[in-house]
């Protein structure tokens, strides 16, 4: 329940960037100045609405600036690499040529920073700020970001702007150090960033992470140890035989480390990795300053985990916010509403499925069910109405005009604050009312002012609006059933209209802001994704054809291409590599393994990268995997008969021993236990293309 | 640190992992290049990571208001909303982005001097501005404080050097027996001695009756009276006496620098016929494209002027030159016609000229020998070169490249003649045509 709380008002802060001329300055000072009161305003707005969002502070900043904190992924200095420069190029180029215009920027942090480009209208720079806000909501209260401040969200904590820029300028210590070799440090850099995502995201943050080690003693030589015990040959010979000894040596050198497979390769190599000497050709320590490079990236990664972990939910919960401030609660004046709106059905209709109108469309549904939920609950509470005869018994019209909010709280104007007298102290904030009948409230420009939270809930119902009418009606035999069968009480209500009355208008709202706390935008697609949506927005899934080397249709079928768009968001899109073992043939080579859910690896890309590793590890490298391949003449004779061919899994290893990579066929038990039973994400159907 | 230096790292990056310029001229996407700036890929080694295969991937799609049937085809895989936006990776292993590595012509024609050892000098025609150089000139007015005081004293010198003599002595000569004014002048004279008729008529006349036979000889004069040089003259009495005329007034004035301008103009000439198909076209395009950069790149000011031509000829722009097709005969001579009609307002004494035809040789009868050869000889060009593109070998009635270089001979410094028979012929044809003008530069 996010109750109503008394906004304490709070001094705007709106930035503007350093390295200004006085013009420069000038001119972002009233346009910082214009800002002041939005800024206010929409952080009142949004805490009514329920949303908690981290401080955020905003600066002003024109086209370069914000080229180059999108290249610098949203922070004003980052560690010296060549990447921000490309980026910072393609940025350039793209709004020079393509008219990709840069539009907002917030980071995760707390205090939050967001960005807002001088060029926007007023209309854009209220957009930004609705949507900010909302952003900043989701870093503070999303558990997956508080994985990585260990959920004490705190200033000090978080503080990623610190955090960034003492990194950056340690790594621009090390490579202005005489000692060290410049290009060495970016080469390093270059092999952990190959590693960037294979961290163990599930889990909470930490800086140093307990990785088992090989047992102590494995090292000793058990027969050293033997003759220490000054027994006599007899008694050696007819006890600790030589053949004991071979054996249990074997059973030691079978020692295998870690015990569980470990998923953050790069806290892995932190711990047990060596660097590659070429000098001596061979493994040695890794320098001071190779550890801290080390531990350095994997940070950040951990810290932008969250984010690309919750990217479909968040822009859609940020875009959900910001229509409701701007659209339905007009934070956007009537002059810059038509602009706002231009604005974002360009954002909204921008080809296929983007992550702010899949975000969007998926909190409305979580919106819209719950409430359809609790108005269902409350009908199949009415004397005589189960789940079998309520759409026959219920005239839905009739509910949904019962549901349509009051027209005082519909309909706010310093005209109608007396009609609000009526309507129950639950949705009114008395004191805010009293207040604007004195005229210390605008109520012409903020109505929302004189509402509580759930006064808002009923202001902006979803069931009733124009686009969703038709939800309620929608709801198909299987759900009420679903619903009504397990519902006890199930005669409390006397008539539709008293089980009306008790409908909680908040029901909605209040499931999302679960949902925004607990959710990945796995869980999150796997949960909200409905067959209703999907065929609705005529999805499906394509998969390649050996035979005719194109892409084709594959299914359209709902759990398919939801199979398939969550491919897609597990795991960052990539597949699953682990540690398997770290004294590998007994001599610390390192085995990685590819768990494997029907969808093989890009052969090259995984050669290149274990090249990276080796340079991690200081020693061979292998990975074990599984490849479906396809009989040259198969392909042949499927091409004739207009079919696809049958592929065969096999197992491979794959080695890189700092020479070469070598590739060869393992039998398949030794796979086995890397290829999931349970998930296969292949959705071609039997008989394809026929 | 910051991101300029990022950027520049970058750029380092960039060039090294850029393609190289020949392989980019005959293999490489030359579309991705302005008039003004040529992008060279760079493939970015974005680094390696752990992915999946994307063909085994598949993905997901959205119908345009309506799901397609099982089996269809589907295009290029749509962008998916795991991936970042712009990112949109294709499929195959050729995927992986390109980043440009921009080039303006200058550095391109010097890139393609080094890689192709080419050494091609421009030279300056037309003559763009006088501008003022050291005040080395002369003028006989101007303002006093640029008199040149030096000149007008040494040319004073000079002439009172050529002019004086020794008067006292010559008043001696007329006192000898027997010598009146006509002897005198005629012994000055013999003497070479600078004096006039009128001065010793004068001095004669000053000279009282009595002393007019003081000598009897001009011998004994001479032996008993010494003769002073001009030089002796001036050095007893100073040079107070250097006789400062107007004429010798001259007054500095700077130098007039003659600033002349390296401009060019290129004519292209396409042939756009039935015949030119598709694999033709390209291999001109590859051809033309970086011999105008180069050109562009090696003089200060080019224009370019495009003809497009079957039976007749017209002139078009630079976008659409490479794209036209057309139906119809073909016949070279009506492009030359125009060149030399547009090429009139590129006189030849202000403009380098290059007049370059591509096409598949084939031409109207007679046209070539007729028409074509005696209007490259009527137009005066840097160099005129033909580009023959025949990807499947030669046609039989297409004789146009064979004639012209019969006609010509292969040591012409004036005309170029190269085959493209595929994109691997395409530098070596630029390198023929370049190096044909630089045989005579010397």
């Amino acid at each position: 329940m996010h109750a109503k709380r008394a906004s304490n008002p709070r001094k705007p802060v709106v930035f503007m960037s350093k390295r200004n001329s006085n013009a420069d300055r000038f001119r972002k000072q009233a346009i910082a100045g214009d800002l002041e009161e939005p800024v206010a305003e929409a952080r009142n707005l949004a805490e009514k609405l329920g949303l908690e969002p981290y401080p955020v502070k905003y600066w002003i900043i024109d086209y370069d600036e914000m080229n180059e904190l999108i290249a610098y992924g949203g922070f004003q200095s980052r560690y010296p690499h060549w990447r921000w420069g490309m980026q910072y190029d393609k940025q350039r180029k793209q709004g020079q040529y393509g008219g990709g215009k840069a539009f907002e920027i917030v980071n995760n942090d707390n205090p939050a920073h967001a960005f807002l480009q001088e060029s926007n209208t007023l209309a854009d720079q209220k957009a930004v700020i609705t949507h900010v806000e909302a952003h900043s909501d989701f870093f503070a209260k999303n558990e997956w970001f508080g994985l990585f401040t260990d959920g004490r969200a705190d200033e000090e904590q978080v503080n990623a702007a610190a955090m960034l820029e003492r990194h950056a300028r340690a790594i621009d210590d090390y490579m202005s150090d005489p000692e060290i070799d410049r290009a060495e440090v970016e080469k390093w850099i270059d092999h952990c960033l190959s590693l960037e995502d294979n961290i163990d995201q599930h889990r909470v943050f930490q800086r140093r992470l307990e990785v088992e080690g090989p047992p102590e003693d494995l090292d000793e030589d058990l027969a050293a140890k033997l003759d220490e015990l000054e027994l006599s040959d007899e008694i050696k010979g007819e006890v600790f035989d030589e053949e004991w000894v071979e054996k249990l040596e074997e059973r030691d050198e079978q020692v295998t480390f870690p015990d569980q497979p470990q998923k953050d390769l790069l806290a892995f190599v932190r711990e047990h990795g060596k660097q590659y000497d070429e000098e001596s050709e061979r493994a040695v320590e890794m320098a001071e300053w190779q550890r801290d490079v080390l531990d350095m990236m994997r940070a950040e990664a951990y810290y932008f985990a969250a984010q690309k972990m919750t990217k479909v939910m968040n822009e859609g919960w940020a875009a959900y916010w910001e229509s409701t401030m701007m659209t339905d609660e007009r934070f956007a004046g009537d002059d810059e509403f038509l602009n706002y709106a231009d604005h974002m059905a360009k954002v909204l209709a921008s080809g296929g499925l983007n992550p702010y109108s899949l975000g969007m469309e998926l909190w409305e549904y979580v919106e819209n069910t719950t409430n359809r939920r609790e108005v269902l609950e409350r009908l199949l509470r009415v004397e005589g109405i189960s789940w079998r005869n309520l759409t026959d018994v219920v005239d839905f019209g009739d509910v949904l005009e019962t549901l349509e909010p009051p027209a005082a709280i519909a309909e706010i104007t310093p005209e109608t604050l007396d009609d609000l007298k009526e309507v129950s102290d639950e949705w009114v904030d008395r004191e805010a009312l009293e207040a604007a009948q004195e005229g210390e409230i605008d109520v012409a420009k903020y109505p929302w002012k004189v509402l509580t939270y759930e006064g808002l809930a009923r202001r902006h119902y979803s069931l009733v609006k124009r686009q969703h009418r038709g939800f309620l009606s929608r709801v198909s035999q299987n759900e009420l059933e679903r619903i009504g069968r397990y519902l006890f009480d199930d005669a409390r209500y006397s008539s539709v209209e008293e089980a009306l009355e008790d409908v909680d208008f908040a029901a909605g709202w209040d499931r999302m802001f679960d949902v925004r706390e607990s959710h990945n935008d796995v869980t999150f697609l796997d949960e909200f994704l409905t067959e209703e949506f999907i065929t609705e927005n005529h999805y499906f899934t394509y998969e390649h054809s050996k035979a005719t080397g194109q892409f084709h249709v594959a299914s359209d079928a709902a759990e398919d291409v939801k199979k398939k768009l969550l491919l897609q968001f597990t795991n960052f899109g990539k597949p699953t590599i682990a540690v398997y073992d770290g004294n590998y043939n007994n001599a610390n080579e390192l085995l990685l393994g590819h768990q494997y859910n029907g969808v093989m690896l890009d052969i090259g890309q995984a050669q290149e990268t274990l090249k990276r590793i080796f340079e991690l590890w200081g020693r061979p490298v292998n990975l074990l995997t599984i490849v479906k391949e396809v009989d040259e003449h198969d392909v042949e004779v499927a091409k004739r008969r207009n079919r696809e061919p049958e592929a065969e899994e096999r197992g491979k290893l794959i080695r890189y021993d700092g020479d070469e990579v070598t590739t060869e066929t393992v039998p398949w038990e030794e796979v086995e236990h890397l290829a999931a039973d349970d998930v296969d994400y292949d959705t071609k159907p039997e008989d394809w293309l026929a | 640190m910051g991101l300029r230096d990022d950027l520049e790292r970058f750029r380092e990056v960039g060039e090294k992992r850029r393609e190289d310029l020949a392989d980019f001229i005959q293999y490489g996407d030359l579309g991705g290049s302005g008039a003004n700036q040529i992008n060279i890929p760079v493939k970015i080694v974005s680094l390696p990571e752990f992915e999946y295969d994307q063909r085994d991937q598949g993905g997901v799609g959205q119908g345009d208001g309506d799901t397609p049937d099982t089996g269809q085809p589907v295009g290029q895989p749509q962008p998916q909303p795991g991936e970042d936006g712009d990112e949109g990776d294709e499929p195959g292993e050729e995927g992986g982005e390109h980043e440009y590595y921009e080039m303006d012509p200058e550095e391109f024609a010097e890139e393609l001097d080094e890689e192709l050892g080419l050494d091609l000098d421009p030279k300056g025609k037309k003559v763009i501005e006088e501008k003022e150089g050291p005040y080395t000139d002369m003028t006989r007015t101007g303002p006093d404080s640029t008199l040149d005081f030096e000149r007008m004293f040494k040319e004073g010198l000079k002439r009172k050097l050529a002019m004086d003599f020794d008067e006292d002595f010559l008043r001696e000569v007329c006192k000898v027996e027997g010598f009146g004014p006509r002897d005198v002048f005629e012994w000055a004279r013999g003497e070479s001695i600078p004096v006039s008729m009128a001065w010793i008529e004068e001095a004669y006349a000053n000279i009282p009756e009595d002393e007019r036979d003081e000598w009897s000889s001009v011998d004994e004069l001479e032996s008993e009276v010494e003769r002073e040089s001009i030089q002796q003259q001036i050095r007893r009495e100073g040079i107070k006496h250097v006789p400062f005329r107007r004429e010798d007034e001259r007054y500095r004035y700077p130098e007039i620098i003659e600033e002349k301008e390296k401009n060019v103009v290129v004519v292209n000439i396409r042939d756009v016929s039935g015949s030119m198909r598709e694999k033709k076209r390209e291999l001109v395009e590859r051809t033309f494209t970086p011999l105008d950069w180069y050109l562009q790149g090696k003089y200060d000011n080019a224009e370019f002027v495009y003809i497009a031509h079957d039976a007749d000829a017209w002139q078009v722009e630079r976008d659409d030159f490479f794209g036209i097709r057309s139906g119809g005969g073909t016949k070279i001579s009506s492009a030359y016609e125009l060149a030399q009609e547009l090429l009139e307002e590129y006189p030849w004494t202000d403009w380098n000229r290059y007049v370059f035809a591509a096409g598949d040789s084939e031409n109207s009868s007679n046209d070539t020998e007729e028409r074509v050869i005696p209007l490259m000889e009527e137009i005066p060009a840097n160099l005129h070169a033909y580009v023959e593109t025949q990807p499947s070998g030669n046609a039989i009635n297409a004789t146009h490249a064979e004639e012209l270089e019969r006609h010509f001979g292969p040591d012409s410094d004036d005309v170029a003649v190269a085959y493209v028979n595929s994109k691997g012929d395409v530098t070596d044809a630029i390198y023929e045509i370049l190096s044909t003008e630089g045989e005579t530069d010397e």
